[in-house]
């Protein structure tokens, strides 16, 4: 049940991931229950160390850090995504739990959601 | 044969008019939504969606003014239109109020829509039966 926020754009390129995440905090703070799905080249979101300094821009890990303050339930990631960019335990925040199967977490929510 | 049921729908739209189709599809969707005995209950405009309540869009003539086309049939069918404040602000889109307090020079929000914050769309998300999006892409 709860809604299912998919986060499927890279940090930076792009606003709309910012936005998700914006959707994301604002239901648990109304205290309605969601997760997060990062899925495509989404799942850069959950890179640690990411300099932005050069970019000008404000890096992404610290908002989302904030995900469990909030109240978001789970923060998921596809499985096939994390390998397609590299990522593993050794390079991801902590705290996701692999998707082995995207269409299966959507159908255990009541909504699905993406911001652009 | 059993009646199609009832739905009450929150409407989000993401894509600029003019950049992207969405607002003109959700206008198509909407009307006929309404025709069919649904209910619209609000239009959340989100993201670079926000642009659809400028009222200095200025399209060429032979052009639809979807802006006005919204105002329209916001205005005609009691159906409250909200421009997301944060997406509103980074964008230059301004009520008289935010004017005043950034001091900026000019406002320019088309009626019958208002600035609110996504808490209007997480109320639609729980009261609507269904949430509809419409992205740049459609």
């Amino acid at each position: 049940m709860g809604t299912l926020m998919v986060i499927d754009q890279p940090p930076y390129g792009t606003w709309a991931g910012r936005e998700a995440l914006d959707m994301a905090f604002s239901l648990a703070a109304f205290d309605q229950p969601v997760s997060m799905l990062f899925t495509g080249a989404g799942v850069n979101w959950l890179r640690t160390y990411q300099d932005t300094r050069e970019i000008k821009q404000k890096s992404v890990e610290k908002n989302l850090s904030a995900a469990p303050i909030f109240g978001v339930e789970a923060m998921y990631a596809c499985a096939r995504a994390c390998t397609q960019y590299g990522l593993g335990p050794e390079n991801m925040v902590d705290g996701v739990v692999l998707a082995e199967n995207s269409s299966e977490l959507i159908r255990q929510h009541s909504h699905t959601a993406f911001a652009g | 044969m059993a009646a199609n049921p009832i739905h009450s729908y929150t409407l989000v739209i993401t894509g600029a008019p003019y950049s992207t189709q969405a607002p003109q599809t959700a206008l198509s969707f909407a009307r006929a939504a309404i025709a069919a005995g649904h209910t619209v209950d609000r239009v959340f405009l989100y993201g670079d969606g926000v642009h659809l309540a400028s009222s200095l869009c200025t399209p060429p003539s032979d052009e639809t003014h979807w802006p006005t086309e919204w105002s329209i049939f916001l205005t005609n069918n009691g159906i409250p239109g909200v421009a997301c404040i944060a997406s509103a602000l980074r964008r230059g889109l301004v009520n008289e109020s935010e004017r005043k307090r950034y001091e900026l020079s000019a406002s320019n929000l088309l009626e019958p829509f208002i600035i609110a914050g996504l808490g209007e769309w997480v109320e639609g998300n729980t009261t609507s039966s269904r949430t509809l999006y419409f992205h740049a892409g459609g």
